[in-house]
């Protein structure tokens, strides 16, 4: 296709470098197409990115551990030749109210000592739960490729090929499989996990991973599947192994990029897209802030879908019942980030003194569902969680490459962070939402306050400035079970819109949010396919 | 004495349940353990999801029920004396909201649109809440290709409707919150779920399916109260034969290896059929009338599991006079339906709270009527006025004077001077209705209703379809598909799995 108005022309134009537009490119790239990604920041990776925000300490500023990554992305764009190390996270210390702990390892054996020291029956039911949600992991596999099973709707033949494909598959399952998978899906995460076991902070650690990233508690039915979602990951074909990346997650978007760059793409940053163009109702290309003008015969956004579609189309071009659907999906971010630089590492009163494994893995601030159910009502009273729900990691313990030597970085995932305040901004309280998650840590962790260098604070009002996620959701939209599979981000849609060549490749799409690359490789065999008319092989796709 | 069929408890779903059994020719022999018929039926506000079919069908008309249905289907008060209306005609609700201050933008004008997209949404659920489930215990290709398909040809709205919360379902439609509040407040009634809890619309659209109403829902009351109903089914069972015992409680199903024999009595007596069906919740069914050997451990534990913690209180009061809402005051008409405490959707967010924790609302969400006002053949001599409420979220543990005391002072608040008018209350806790009617948890629907506890997996994966896990043994009551309130569904649908497995051979009656 020609360049017209002196506007450079290709094949694919991709908005946003976050790693699912990254990925998408490197696919579309590898199949032979001219393809451009246009990143709004200085930087590229979206969430998956690391900064140096305090001279010497290099924070994984949003996302913090990589698990979901697919295994055939990293296979096929070569990501280790690309530079991609990942080294293992280990263990879960939860510190319990009555000054003891709970610490849960990689070691199998160490961990059923330990669960056993609280409830021997919970010690028997750990395994028999840690092999069925393997199970579980491998079950829904599969649904993370590109043809989400479509419910309802004969009109749709791949959608309908691939619901009796999963029914196929549901039917092999033995009984205990297929109820748990249907619990996973409709239940609380609480109620799902209370039913093997009794000890309440185990308890109230596993049902966490329902709450992460989502606006429900542990007790709202649908916070299952956010447990079923977390515990999709693989590490080496581990399943529920987490990881981090050799120099931060912002390691993996440099990966992904330099494969895309390798297969022929071009990476520009500072170049935000302005508006998306269309011609006979077709996407056309994308016009820069600056003014410059892209053509592109396909237009795939790594951006939501109420940015892509309610804020850089113009308005006027989606049908009264379509923009209302698009206005109808859900984001509400609820989480946030405090990034910490440290001079050492923080004592946890409750370990016996001089343990130094417990930094390899993370320690999870949720003593008790009731602990994290507060923490919810706080955000549903439009306020942060007054004692709120922490996922604490040390990166440098396990990359000293992050910090200074001897120096360290601790990253705290939060949980509730409302979008929405009753009262007053974010911009007046995010220093308090920080001073909060210290206090909330130097309750288990006293001579942390002493350790402090400096600090960074992501509230969900940053993380929607920063990286242009609407709301503050991670996810790009609650992981609901109405804007799951062929429901995300609209009944039927796919990674298609309602303009042709426009198409989506973030994690509003299935199967959503978290450091997967499924979206972005989904999307570009979706494009693909819609280019050549037929579908073609992944492996053809890939080479 | 040897029947064909035995219905432990005459709940309106085992009386359903039986009358069928018996037209279809089975003696059948009903065993309560109350003295009264009806069981947690009586708890029951209005009676309009009662299904027209199973009506129809056992000629209750003929054995003297008679439903009304004033027009006015909801009036849901203000704390400040305001309120709004919501009558049978939509278009008649639609003018009187568009002069109300507390409807905004354009919510008079969607009304009756949006209206009628809830009742299309419902439309397309009713063949899913008027047919035995599916089972999605698959273990053929051929059955899961079935499957697969009746997945696809179901209306796919459905998908995305049935799963959300009530309070999204409701912002999407309207900008007001009273307006938000009056409506999703029924997808929280009997159950312990909050106005943000993925599957509440799945509990306000099976409303409207199975009572054939829009937004306003229904407001059906039986002549002589929901006790009536019992009576024309007790009628109808008998007219074909079939037997009721009240005051015989069953403790225990009789079986030889996995076949059922029939049951034991308290005292001892022992009653012989080849087909029982429990009208009880499925937690006692599974747990107390069989030995844990029958069912083994793993049926045991998922038994064990079903959630079944009610968090509604039931209170009846004696009343000097008619309560005095002053945004009723101009139309007396008004208080003839349900009359709904739920003046915002921030209200039902912190009525529901305290079920998260076991705990009871300061607050909580009541639905009333008054119904006396329709049917006067309900007024104790002597009394003003009978005012029945239902109030949520309760605990389990509950002190029957504290809620009483709680409904009272909110009823106050919205009814200036309601508690001087009360010369008699009755509260039932769901301790109470555990222990008077025998569901465990006291649950008024048996099992919650909710997404993990809905159709093919009500009450457990596998046993969606009526059948339990010992030959000849049913469950036809609210812990069955399609769940709880007075319709009478689950007891026809087990019905006809019965009597369609009695043809199948699969089961046989005595000779």
């Amino acid at each position: 296709m020609a360049g017209g108005r002196g506007g450079q022309s290709y094949d694919a134009v991709i908005i946003g470098g976050g790693h699912n537009g990254l990925t998408c490119a490197a696919y579309l790239a590898r199949a032979g197409l001219r393809v451009v990604v246009l990143e709004r920041r200085h930087i590229l990776g979206g969430a998956t990115v690391t900064e140096e925000i305090v001279p010497g300490f290099k924070f994984s500023v949003a996302s913090y551990v990589v698990s979901l990554l697919r295994p055939e992305i990293i296979r096929e764009l070569d990501l280790v030749r690309h530079g991609l190390a990942v080294l293992p996270v280990d263990g879960t210390l939860t510190p319990t109210d009555d000054g003891g702990y709970l610490w849960r390892v990689d070691d199998h054996g160490v961990t059923l000592r330990e669960i056993r020291r609280h409830s021997k029956r919970d010690a028997e039911a750990y395994e028999e739960y840690a092999l069925l949600m393997a199970e579980m992991a491998r079950f829904v596999k599969p649904l993370l490729g590109e043809s989400a099973p479509s419910l309802g709707g004969l009109r749709d033949p791949r959608g309908l090929l691939g619901l009796a494909g999963f029914a196929q598959r549901f039917a092999a399952l033995p009984e205990p499989q297929q109820t748990a998978f249907i619990q996973l899906l409709t239940m609380s995460s609480a109620d799902f996990v209370s039913q093997w076991f009794e000890y309440e902070p185990l308890r109230a650690t596993l049902s966490a991973s329902g709450i992460i990233g989502t606006f429900l508690s542990p007790r709202t039915p649908g916070s299952a599947y956010i447990l079923l979602h977390h515990y999709m990951g693989e590490v080496d074909g581990e399943y529920r192994a987490w990881g981090l990346p050799v120099g931060g997650t912002g390691a993996i978007s440099g990966a992904i990029a330099a494969a895309a760059v390798e297969a022929g793409a071009e990476l520009r940053t500072s170049a935000p897209v302005a508006r998306i163009t269309t011609r006979g109702g077709r996407a056309a290309g994308v016009v820069l802030e600056s003014g410059e003008e892209i053509r592109a015969s396909v237009v795939v956004s790594n951006a939501d879908v109420r940015t892509t579609l309610g804020t850089l189309l113009e308005p006027g071009t989606l049908s009264a019942q379509q923009d209302a659907e698009m206005r109808g999906y859900k984001f509400r971010g609820s989480s946030g980030k405090v990034n910490f630089a440290l001079s050492g590492l923080p004592t946890f009163s409750c370990l016996p003194a001089g343990t130094t494994d417990v930094y390899r893995g993370m320690v999870s601030i949720s003593p008790s569902i009731d602990y994290l159910e507060r923490a919810y009502d706080d955000a549903v009273d439009g306020r942060f969680s007054r004692s709120p729900y922490i996922d604490v990691g040390f990166p440098s313990a396990i990359d000293p490459s992050v910090a200074p030597p001897g120096k360290h970085v601790m990253a705290c995932f939060v949980q509730y962070a409302p979008y929405e305040l009753a009262e007053g901004t974010w911009d007046d309280q995010r220093e308090a939402f920080g001073d909060t998650v210290l206090a909330t840590i130097a309750r288990y962790a006293p001579d942390l306050p002493g350790l402090i260098v400096g600090r960074q604070v992501l509230t969900p009002i940053d993380i929607e400035r920063t990286f242009g996620l609407t709301e503050g959701n991670i996810f790009q939209g609650e992981l609901l079970l109405e804007q799951l599979f062929s429901g995300r981000p609209m009944l039927g849609s796919g990674y298609a819109t309602p303009v042709r060549d426009l198409w989506l490749c973030g994690s509003s799409t299935h199967p959503g949010g978290a450091i997967s690359g499924a979206p972005g490789r989904n999307a570009a065999v979706a494009v693909l396919r819609a280019r050549r008319g037929s579908p073609p092989r992944v492996a053809e796709a890939a080479a | 004495m040897k029947y064909d069929a035995i219905v432990i408890g005459a709940g309106h779903n085992g009386l359903v349940c039986a009358a069928y059994l018996g037209r279809a020719g089975l003696r059948t022999l009903v065993l309560e353990a109350r003295e009264a018929v009806g069981g947690m039926a009586d708890l029951a506000l209005t009676v309009g999801r009662l299904s027209p079919t199973v009506a129809r069908e056992l000629g209750l008309r003929r054995h003297g029920l008679r439903l009304v249905q004033p027009e006015v289907r909801v009036f849901a008060p203000q704390p400040d004396g305001r309120g709004l209306t919501l009558w049978g005609d939509a278009a008649l609700t639609a003018r009187e909201l568009a002069d109300n201050p507390l409807v905004e933008g354009e919510d008079a004008d969607r009304y009756a649109t949006v209206d009628g997209e809830l009742r299309a949404i419902a439309r397309s659920l009713g063949p899913v809440l008027s047919r035995i489930p599916p089972d999605f215990s698959w273990t053929t290709t051929r059955a899961a290709m079935r499957a697969a398909a009746g997945v696809a040809r179901s209306d796919e709205r459905l998908w995305h409707f049935m799963p959300m919360a009530v309070r999204d379902l409701l912002e999407g439609w309207f900008e007001s919150d009273a307006l938000r509040a009056a409506v999703a407040a029924r997808g929280l009634l009997y159950t312990a779920l909050g106005p943000r809890m993925p599957g509440t619309s799945g509990v306000l659209l099976t409303d409207a399916a199975s009572s054939n109403s829009g937004l306003a829902g229904q407001s059906v009351f039986a002549r002589g109260g929901p006790a009536a109903v019992s009576a024309a089914l007790a009628d109808a069972v008998r007219e074909d034969g079939g037997e009721i015992r009240t005051a015989a409680r069953v403790i225990h199903v009789k079986r030889t290896g996995d076949r059922t024999t029939g049951v034991v009595l308290e005292g001892g007596e022992e009653v012989d059929a080849n087909v029982v069906v429990s009208n009880l919740d499925p937690k006692t069914t599974l747990l107390d009338l069989l030995e844990p050997e029958a069912i083994g451990p793993r049926l045991s534990w998922r038994a064990a599991n079903i959630r079944q913690a009610g968090a509604t209180a039931s209170v009846t009061f004696t009343l000097r006079a008619l309560p005095v809402f002053p945004a009723a005051y101009d139309d007396g008409r008004r208080l003839r339906g349900r009359i709904l405490i739920a003046p915002s959707t921030r209200y039902l967010d912190l009525a529901m709270r305290p079920s998260r924790y076991g705990a009871s609302a300061e607050q909580p969400l009541l639905e009333m009527t008054i119904p006396s006002l329709v049917d006067e053949s309900q007024l104790p001599s002597g009394a003003g006025q009978v005012a029945r409420v239902v109030a949520q979220a309760t605990a389990f543990e509950a002190d029957a004077k504290a809620i009483g005391d709680v409904v009272t002072r909110t009823l106050d608040q919205f009814a200036p001077g309601f508690a001087e008018l009360v010369t008699d209350r009755k509260v039932f806790t769901p301790r109470d209705i555990q222990r008077e009617y025998g569901a465990a948890g006291g649950h008024p629907m048996h099992a919650e209703v909710a997404l993990d506890q809905w159709f093919e997996w009500r009450p457990m994966h596998g046993l969606g379809g009526y059948r339990m896990p010992l030959d000849g043994l049913y469950l036809c009551g609210s812990g069955a598909h399609p769940g709880g309130g007075v319709t009478g569904a689950p007891g026809r649908l087990a019905a006809a799995r019965i009597v369609g497995d009695l043809k199948k051979g699969r089961l046989k009656v005595a000779a």
